[in-house]
């Protein structure tokens, strides 16, 4: 699950974990009361601080996603589909964002960039 | 106790142009720090100092808040130490070097011992001496978990080593952190690996420590930042300029320390455009570091 | 901690520790042995008292060679490591070396053993002619101490660095290659000699090594 992450990429490790169990937990590939990995597992199965992986989890307790539980874990928490489907169109933003930056960098313009998805998605866009 | 290792105002002369000067290395207990440096800039004759296994021409040196050497000999019980040289007793089978390091450390945990032992898939009957190059990184480092110790000193401990040795040698380390708040102190040439992990960085060069910071102000505080219209005389700058170049017509690369995102507003003047802030990804701020820090000689 | 380390030395010098006992125990019975005439008669006493001595010289080389080898072995895996493993364990240096030379003297305890309990058999299963004693226990006494003093001095020269070791045998190889050089050009020279007056005869530990060493004697 986590062979994307990347040390030398701008995003702080625990953004990119975080980030990671967001699209999961918004997929449903982690269903509600699913346990996540133990801080001491992940660290040591991503040759992480235990500190990143910590700061990762809060930050998904603070949005809601998970809870973390004394002594016994942190477990994904009731997701409604509203929640889910606000994290699918918060990821969908960020996927935009960067498109557009790398496309501004390279000097493609925005009809060139719509004519380029057209032809990717096989779809007439306006 | 302020930091799990502490050195100030360090000396030491090995050879005529081989001397360490001035080292305060700060280690903060709990921390996991990252101790980066060219070929003989001195990693391996520090951890030597640290360890009471050298002893300065000046300086104080604290380990856990004793003094070295005067203290080594009872506070090396709560240090573990990988050098980069094996330097076990060869005849010894695994099983007995194992018993033989027990015997001296009263916080050595078998159990957890004979787990690494399986997780490690090391032959227990071999002798030390015949083992590969990995194997024996393992058992050293195996050695120093099972004792269960504050402050792990570890040099170049995956030198040498292939990948997967290397993960799982990693990976028992950082499962040992994860139990308990311990220091560790990793000096190392593969940034790459230090990168995932190590919350502190210290930087040596010819003897000096140039730099010790927290990883993350390190990493993000080296940008190279591309401006059209620079100004040919910069002044009061908010953050320290490592170097500039022309990149092409009008435009300069600059690379720069200590950035801070709101920084950007030292271009807001007329003619001076900032295109593109760069980052860096650790191993290329430690080389562009080193670079500018050693100067035109260089 | 004792216990480990002993069991580090046995690993090392084992064989040495087994062939000494061998030889320890041997060498009083061989050396009656040698006395004895091809028809069994008893034995003549000048005769005995010249084949014992011969015999003895033996004791003082065994109990030296001993010693050295056994120094060494203790000291072999420290040096190959740069003694790095010995200076960061938590022990005080004084005390890690005290252990080790107590293991090394609890070894070396086989081989003195072997040549008590061979002085034992071979006095007392040999017919000693009247006039003259054994002294079974005299000896292996004598020899406890030839062989933990040498230890003692070749441990200590171990203890240091490789190279300070090395020295000092190099040094002790020399002196032994000039007097052999003087004595093939026939040149009257007894280095050797003058060194061990001087070294052996002084009142001293290594006075052990000098005289006759004689399992009987009247």
């Amino acid at each position: 699950m986590f062979e994307t992450i990347d040390p030398r990429s701008a995003t702080p490790l625990y953004a990119q974990i975080a980030s990671r169990l967001r699209i999961a937990i918004a997929a449903g590939e982690l269903r509600p009361g699913a346990a996540l990995p133990s801080v001491r597992h992940l660290a040591a199965q991503l040759r992480m601080n235990p500190a990143t992986v910590v700061q990762a989890y809060r930050d998904l307790e603070d949005e809601g996603f998970v809870e973390m539980r004394q002594g016994a874990g942190t477990f994904v928490r009731e997701v409604a589909p509203e929640g889910r489907a606000r994290e699918r169109a918060r990821q969908a933003s960020v996927l935009v964002r960067q498109m557009l930056a790398d496309a501004g960098r390279l000097g493609v313009s925005l009809s060139e960039l719509q004519a380029a998805i057209a032809q990717e998605i096989g779809v007439e866009t306006s | 106790m302020m930091n799990a290792i502490e050195t100030d105002q360090l000396h030491y002369r090995a050879a005529k142009t081989f001397h360490i000067s001035g080292l305060g290395l700060k280690v903060p207990v709990g921390a996991i720090y990252g101790f980066l440096g060219p070929n003989g800039s001195g990693k391996t004759t520090t951890i030597r100092l640290v360890l009471g296994l050298l002893r300065p021409l000046a300086g104080r040196i604290s380990v856990l808040g004793h003094e070295i050497p005067r203290d080594a000999p009872s506070i090396l019980a709560q240090v573990g130490f990988v050098p980069e040289q094996p330097h076990l007793d060869s005849i010894l089978t695994v099983r007995e070097t194992l018993a033989f390091h027990a015997a001296f450390y009263p916080t050595w945990d078998w159990p957890w011992a004979e787990r690494l032992l399986r997780q490690f898939d090391l032959e227990e009957r071999q002798p030390f001496g015949r083992l590969s190059k990995g194997q024996k990184g393992k058992v050293m480092m195996l050695l120093a978990l099972a004792q269960r110790p504050e402050l792990l000193v570890l040099d170049e401990p995956t030198d040498g080593l292939d990948p997967v040795v290397r993960r799982d040698v990693l990976s028992a380390l950082l499962d040992y952190v994860s139990q308990r708040r311990a220091s560790v102190f990793i000096s190392s040439h593969l940034i790459h690996e230090l990168e995932r992990f190590c919350d502190w960085i210290g930087v040596m060069d010819n003897g000096r420590l140039i730099t010790q910071v927290p990883m993350e102000r390190f990493k993000n505080g080296i940008k190279r930042l591309r401006i059209s219209g620079a100004p040919p005389i910069p002044e009061s700058l908010p953050f320290v300029l490592l170097g500039r170049e022309q990149t092409d017509g009008a435009t300069e690369t600059w690379l720069v320390r200590e950035w801070e995102p709101q920084m950007s507003a030292y271009f807001d003047r007329p003619g001076v455009t900032l295109t593109e802030v760069m980052d860096l990804d650790l191993e290329e701020g430690f080389v562009e570091l080193l670079r500018t820090f050693r100067g035109p000689r260089a | 901690m004792f216990r480990v380390i002993l069991y580090n030395q046995w690993k090392w010098s084992r064989l040495l520790v087994v062939l000494g006992s061998v030889a320890g125990f041997a060498l009083p019975i061989v050396s009656l042995q040698g006395a004895a005439r091809a028809d069994a008669s008893p034995l003549a006493p000048a005769e005995l008292l010249r084949t014992v001595q011969s015999w003895g010289v033996l004791y003082p080389v065994l109990a030296a060679t001993l010693g050295l080898l056994v120094a060494i072995t203790t000291w072999t895996p420290d040096h190959r490591g740069r003694h790095v493993y010995a200076l960061v364990l938590p022990v005080p240096r004084w005390r890690y070396v005290l252990l080790r030379f107590g293991a090394g003297a609890l070894l070396l305890a086989a081989p003195i053993t072997a040549v008590l309990v061979g002085a034992l058999v071979a006095t007392s299963s040999a017919a000693i002619p009247a006039g003259l004693q054994g002294y079974p226990v005299a000896l292996a006494v004598r020899f406890a101490l030839a062989v933990l003093v040498a230890f003692a001095v070749f441990f200590a020269v171990s203890a240091g660095t490789a190279r300070t070791a090395g020295i000092v045998l190099a040094l002790i190889g020399g002196v032994m290659l000039v007097q052999v050089i003087a004595d093939v050009a026939r040149v009257d020279f007894d280095l050797v000699g003058k060194l061990q007056l001087l070294v052996l005869n002084w009142p001293g530990p290594l006075a052990i090594f000098t005289g006759r060493w004689m399992l009987i004697d009247v």
